[in-house]
């Protein structure tokens, strides 16, 4: 099953597996953003604000609907 | 003489690297055309060798997102461009490499002999990391050195490794292998590219068309050519970026994986840190104290610092003019040179210590944290999370603030953000508000605990950032763009400030302010120093022989006299024509002549209208903000004898000094970062508007 970022509880994480927006696929990639990277939700931002994620172990934020494009499987906590 | 860049990602460390190879020696200027910061030294390679190193700003790819990311591609696209490097010494943090060698494959696809800086290996090494640097040299058929900025760890193998790179690179094959392999189209596109403009590298022929629009170098038949080749093969760039991206990763990610040996990962501090630093309620909390401290810091430590830089210049005046002859050239020395050099040197201890409090804060990684905190706020105002870091400088001086401005990547809030600062309370509004708020609130306490006038000091603050926010907020409704707006950013790990680099910042910017803002404010001062000292010669006469007859009338001593004929000179003098000039324009403010005087001298510079009121009241002879305060409460109008500074008065006259752009160095830079005279124009006209409709409605109301 394939869950936006947005679709996460802090703590939850998962693999991404592809994105669903090219050009904020393209800006996530140079920073080491990929398919195939782990990511897990640290914190969410209240009132629809930032996510931070932990993707590889490296500390990104990204506003909510960046995060929406980032689909991920296999939930692990 | 060679040039050597120092490129990299955001967050490798390169300036604390640059700052180790150069030292002192450094050079700030632009990027050509561009208001991107171009840092340079002169670097001594082992063989005796000197070269000029350029510190590139941080990017993660030759796809750029941003201001900054674009300088690198336009550059190293470009082999005609002056700062096209021979060598480039490629920094990466090696605690993370995994994430920062995308930038250093294309360096590599370009031709352009590069090395691999391993940096922050003192903490890799505290940190049980064990890396196979034979492996990863083997790999990129390049020299890697493990380094670190902080420590100064093996720069010296680093220089070495630079001037070997060098010399091999005169005699190097240029045919080398590239890493990536382009697919068909990208093969057809580049080589088509390569015959009709002349490109010998088939990489760089690539990227040219990807970026042909926005290239600065590429003639306009030479856009139309590429454009006309990418059409005709059906080549699509953003898709292709992305593959590529992809292929670059999938090529280096498994020698990495064999070349890194980490013990399992655990919670670090910084995350612990976070937890509480970036909570979602809790975070703004902390930052609004933050900054509480570091105002208070400000206030606290710059006050001996600027009573010394006072008195220092009030004595070497009081010394010249005692030394000298009784004329017109001492006078311009003393009143105009030494005051207007006083005006500036007495705010470099705050601007020092507010730029030492703010680079601490980014060195640390916290400003990166108030960037995700605020985001979601500045968005509602049509600015971006980045702007905080702008919003908060420009509570020192507005003019390293806007500079400041050039991380984000979107036009749109780059620009409301540059309109936004400069109503935020600079320091120079500091001495205004401390003269004028006595006339406004009594002193006392609110609530037994509260400082009454510190109270309404932190009110005016609020003011400015409300109107700050107010004024992004229409502006948003005017400035349209397709521009895509994003937040997206890596947060680094706390780490501990490397002094060097806070040093070397403060030393920088300190002394842009000095020679840039203060060469205005001199020559502002002097040009004021000869309007209130020359007038219609006969009136000026009529003046300095009314003023000494009235003294002798009064035996005044012969301080008051001199007090006394300054103001009636000053009175007769062409300022004091253009003040009676603007009076009925300022009437309905409640301000009189004097204070049209003062208000347009501070136009130069704030910090002068507190001068300026001193001379008018002819207490030029003292400094002192009390004084001033007192010879204030006594004006009366002459026809009427009421009192001029009353409440309404002087609360609009704050108002006036909240709002309007007084500033002249505040619109030249917003002139050269926005590119022509369109938005500092519209930004006086309405930050002077809203003063103006703020003064009236509040003198309205209390008188």
């Amino acid at each position: 099953m394939t869950n936006a970022v947005t679709q996460l509880k802090a703590g939850f994480g998962g693999r991404i597996s592809h994105f669903t927006d090219e050009r904020i696929a393209g800006k996530l990639m140079t920073m080491g953003v990929l398919p195939g990277s782990e990511v897990k939700v640290i914190r969410i931002a209240p009132f629809n604000g930032g996510y931070y994620l932990k993707v590889d172990g490296i500390n990104v934020v990204v506003r909510h609907n960046e995060a929406s494009s980032i689909m991920t499987t296999s939930d692990f906590e | 003489m060679n040039t050597v860049a120092l490129a990299g990602n955001p967050n490798s460390g390169k300036s604390s690297l640059f700052n180790q190879l150069t030292g002192l020696r450094q050079k700030v200027a632009n990027f050509p055309g561009v208001t991107v910061e171009k840092k340079s030294g002169k670097l001594q390679l082992a063989d005796g060798q000197e070269v000029n190193l350029v510190d590139f700003p941080g990017a993660y790819s030759l796809y750029p997102n941003s201001e900054d990311e674009r300088v690198v591609l336009n550059v190293l696209a470009n082999p005609s461009d002056e700062n096209f490097p021979d060598v480039v010494v490629y920094v990466a943090d090696i605690t993370s490499l995994e994430k920062h060698l995308l930038l250093l494959t294309q360096i590599k696809d370009l031709g352009i002999p590069s090395l691999l800086a391993l940096n922050m290996a003192d903490v890799a090494e505290r940190s049980g990391m064990v890396i196979d640097i034979a492996r990863l040299s083997d790999f990129l058929k390049m020299p890697v050195v493990a380094v670190s900025g902080r420590t100064g760890m093996n720069v010296a193998a680093l220089r070495q490794a630079i001037s070997d790179v060098l010399e091999s690179a005169t005699r190097a094959d240029k045919t080398i292998s590239p890493l990536y392999q382009p697919t068909l189209v990208e093969q057809k596109v580049a080589s088509e590219a390569q015959q009709r403009l002349g490109i010998e590298n088939p990489y760089r022929a690539l990227l040219t068309a990807h970026h042909a629009e926005k290239l600065p170098h590429l003639k306009k038949d030479e856009k139309e050519a590429l454009r006309r080749i990418c059409e005709a093969e059906n080549f699509k760039s953003l898709p292709l970026q992305i593959a590529e991206t992809m292929r670059r990763y999938e090529l280096f990610t498994p020698v990495l994986q064999k070349s890194i040996a980490r013990k399992a990962d655990k919670p670090t501090r910084s995350d612990r840190l976070d937890a509480v630093l970036t909570q979602p309620y809790l975070a703004p909390i902390i930052f609004f104290f933050i900054m509480f401290l570091v105002f208070q810091a400000i206030f606290a430590w710059a006050a001996y610092p600027m009573d010394w830089i006072e008195a220092g210049f009030a004595w070497a005046a009081d010394t010249l003019k005692q030394h000298m002859p009784v004329a017109w050239y001492t006078d311009l020395l003393t009143d105009g040179v030494l005051s207007g050099l006083g005006g500036i040197l007495v705010f470099v201890p705050q601007i020092a210590i507010l730029f030492l409090l703010v680079t601490i804060l980014e060195e640390v990684g916290y400003m990166a944290r108030a960037v995700f905190i605020f985001d979601k706020l500045m968005q509602q105002f049509g600015l971006n999370g980045r702007s905080v870091v702008a919003l908060v400088a420009g509570g020192a001086c507005a003019i390293p603030a806007i500079m400041s401005t050039r991380t984000i990547g979107n036009w749109r809030e780059r620009l409301l953000t540059i309109l936004a600062t400069p109503f935020i309370s600079c320091s120079a509004r500091i001495p205004v508000y401390t003269v004028l708020i006595g006339f406004v609130v009594p002193p006392g306490r609110v609530l037994g605990v509260f400082n009454a006038q510190g109270l309404a000091f932190m009110c005016l603050y609020l003011l400015g950032i409300v109107a700050a926010l107010g004024a992004a907020w229409v502006f948003k409704h005017f400035v349209k763009s397709s521009e895509p707006s994003w937040l997206m950013m890596q947060l680094p790990p706390y780490r501990l400030p490397v002094w060097r680099n806070v040093w070397q910042t403060i030393w920088e910017k300190t002394s842009a302010f000095v020679l840039g803002a203060g060469k205005v404010i001199l020559i502002a001062s002097m040009v004021l120093w000869a309007l209130a000292s020359f007038g219609p010669p006969a009136k000026m006469e009529a003046a300095q022989a009314e003023a000494t007859s009235i003294a002798q009338q009064q035996h005044l001593d012969e301080t008051a006299t001199a007090d006394l004929v300054a103001a009636y000179r000053i009175e007769a003098s062409y300022v004091g024509h253009l003040g009676k000039f603007i009076e009925p324009a300022i009437r309905p403010l409640g301000f009189d002549w004097k204070i049209g005087i003062a208000l347009i001298t501070s136009f130069a510079a704030r910090e002068v209208f507190v001068a300026t009121m001193a001379t008018i009241y002819s207490i030029g002879s003292t400094g002192d903000e009390a004084t001033i305060h007192d010879r204030l409460a006594e004006a009366h109008n002459p026809q009427t004898g009421a009192k001029i500074y009353t409440t309404a008065t002087a609360a609009s006259l704050l108002m006036f000094d909240v709002f309007a752009l007084q500033c002249l160095s505040t619109i030249a830079v917003v002139r050269r970062e926005t590119g022509g005279w369109k938005w500092p124009i519209i930004q006086f006209t309405f930050m002077g508007a809203l003063a103006y409709l703020g003064s009236w409605m509040v003198f309205n109301l209390l008188s």
